[in-house]
């Protein structure tokens, strides 16, 4: 039965989702929503259930049970490209870019804009780093040339120049994935900086981490999991730092 | 604007930040050391022997670098190159058509080399192990195919001309010269294969799958897919070295190419691959055979008494550890 939205569905809805590995259940009967244009953040424990859910939405695991609706419409989400041709960009803490290669070539990675003459194609270098140095201007990132390495770059700027391909690429759904934990305080600034951007362009924002100290301040609204469930979401400014803290580690029951 | 242009690279730079600046610099010292100690050593005659010397080797390198990048080895394309070998070698002495021989040189090593990238997806044993056994496997095939019959011939048919026949139109240009055809077909592999890899959608996952699979598998890259089509390429590179090879010797035994693929590792390595994956070029893999050939000549036209011919491989072996350490230098600055 498709749940009954009042006026504009939410861009994801994720109704009653549980997951079993085996015999370890990871999730249990889990309902998750983010509302248009809305930060959320997720929060919970090493082992809460955060990644597992995640990777539920973004097509890495499938659930056991459980339906998920992206914006209205009930979807099955396969792989992570089924994902993203959705509009859902996922921005992952270590796995986001590739050191080895140019910012240009992870920019595209998936994506390369091509020429073709006929049966040959060839990589249309000149146009994408032209995109990527425009991008990477956009969001206040100074490189030297789009053609650096990746591996040169600090982690705030690679996070930077991750959170700036899902952008460039239209996404709907931008899921961060512990963004900040391994970020120091300046570089941490920055890219709270930039989901708030992300907001005034009209995307929503999943925010994943265990530290609430990195996302009270920007999220409008927080979802915290314990044990694989969930123990509810909340509205800012309904619950202090510390009573979210509480509720993270169980010091404190609903 | 001015700002926002890009600066114009000197030359210099362009080259020493380039993925062959380790192996072409490698290439010059060695070359200007033996000039200068080694008699004989520069003249047109030993350097298209150290060129033809270096092409089997080159052919099949070509595919293990493709492969390296992507993160993978494979041992077997020595027990690959007899195979391809043998089937050309059959079916040219036996009075079939030329082109069928070598259609199903290819076809038979592409399979073969299909095989060895499925075995690695679906069970998820490094490549290394898979391509060991694999070695093992396809060397009895070889066995099985030939009844350990060596197959040579003194016919001097034109397909062998064109695929490693004499070279004559550059053999007559240069005096003393000895280039064979296989030249030509390493040349037109290796800027077919730099292209796919610098200038191709393909290329920018083979490269992204080797530096971090992970990563790629989030980009929407099928990881899988590059790993298998990189195994065909390589399966059937060395078919095609199997083929130039038969041409060149019109002779073909159990124990053809044994050895062959720890040559086209190092050549890899040398040319500036990381065996670890991630990086490297095609024309670093070229530099790289033509370096390793290159020491082999020197070292047994130098002659010296503490350093005897037949053991040039020390001489290899050292020198592909001081090339790797400098390309590992040039990298970390680039």
């Amino acid at each position: 039965m498709t749940p009954n939205w009042n006026g504009q569905p939410p861009v994801v809805h994720m109704e009653n989702i549980t997951k079993r590995f085996g015999t370890i259940l990871a999730l249990d009967g889990v309902t998750f929503t983010v509302e248009h244009n809305q930060v959320m953040a997720l929060l919970g424990d090493n082992g809460a259930g955060k990644s597992t859910l995640i990777k539920i939405l973004t097509g890495v695991h499938q659930p056991t049970r459980g339906e998920i609706y992206f914006e209205g419409q009930k979807v099955e989400i396969k792989s992570p490209r089924q994902a993203r041709d959705l509009g859902i960009e996922t921005v992952y803490q270590d796995l986001a870019l590739i050191d080895l290669m140019s910012i240009t070539r992870n920019f595209f990675l998936g994506r390369e804009l091509v020429r073709h003459i006929g049966p040959f194609q060839w990589l249309d270098m000149r146009t994408m780093d032209e995109a990527t140095r425009h991008v990477l201007t956009d969001i206040g990132i100074t490189v030297r040339s789009p053609k650096e390495r990746v591996g040169k770059l600090s982690g705030g700027e690679r996070q930077s120049i991750a959170i700036g391909r899902a952008m460039y690429f239209g996404a709907k759904l931008l899921i961060l994935d512990e963004p900040t934990s391994a970020l120091s305080v300046a570089e941490t600034r920055r890219v709270l900086d930039h989901i708030l951007e992300v907001k005034e362009r009209g995307l929503s924002v999943i925010f994943i981490t265990h530290n609430v100290h990195h996302v009270y301040e920007v999220a409008d609204a927080y979802t915290i999991l314990r044990h694989g469930k969930k123990v509810g979401t909340y509205q800012k400014g309904e619950l202090s730092v510390n009573d979210i803290a509480d509720l993270i580690t169980g010091a404190r029951e609903q | 604007m001015g700002a926002r242009k890009v600066k114009q690279k000197s030359i210099w730079e362009l080259f020493i930040t380039s993925p062959v600046a380790g192996p072409v610099a490698t290439l010059v010292v060695i070359s200007v050391l033996f000039s200068l100690f080694v008699p004989h050593f520069a003249s047109i005659r030993s350097v298209s022997g150290i060129i033809n010397a270096a092409t089997l080797t080159g052919m099949v390198t070509i595919g293990v670098t493709m492969l390296m990048i992507s993160g993978e080895f494979d041992l077997s394309v020595g027990s690959l190159v007899a195979i391809g070998a043998y089937i050309f070698a059959y079916g040219t002495t036996q009075g079939h058509s030329p082109l069928l021989a070598v259609f199903l040189a290819l076809f038979i090593t592409a399979l073969l080399g299909a095989l060895n990238g499925l075995i690695l997806v679906k069970t998820e044993i490094p490549s290394f192990i898979v391509t060991l056994g694999t070695l093992y496997v396809y060397r009895g095939a070889v066995w099985l195919i030939s009844g350990g019959q060596l197959i040579q011939t003194m016919e001097r048919l034109t397909v062998y001309q064109v695929f490693n026949g004499r070279l004559d139109i550059l053999n007559n240009i240069l005096p003393g010269a000895n280039f064979r055809t296989s030249l030509l077909w390493l040349l037109g592999m290796t800027m077919l294969f730099q292209y796919i890899l610098v200038r191709t959608r393909y290329g920018n996952h083979v490269f992204a799958v080797g530096g971090n699979p992970m990563g790629a598998l989030a980009q929407g890259v099928n990881v899988r897919r590059v790993k298998v089509l990189n195994f065909i390429i390589s399966g059937m590179l060395a078919g095609f070295t199997g083929v130039l090879l038969f041409s060149q010797y019109r002779s073909v035994r159990v124990a053809t190419g044994a050895g062959m693929e720890l040559n086209a590792i190092a050549a890899a390595v040398v040319g500036g691959t990381l065996l670890t994956g991630g990086a490297g070029s095609i024309w670093g893999a070229l530099i790289g055979a033509i370096l390793i050939s290159t020491l082999r000549t020197g070292v047994v036209l130098m002659n010296i008494p503490f350093i005897p011919a037949d053991n040039f491989e020390a001489v290899v072996g050292v020198t592909i550890i001081g090339a790797v350490i400098l390309n590992n230098w040039l990298r970390n600055r680039a």
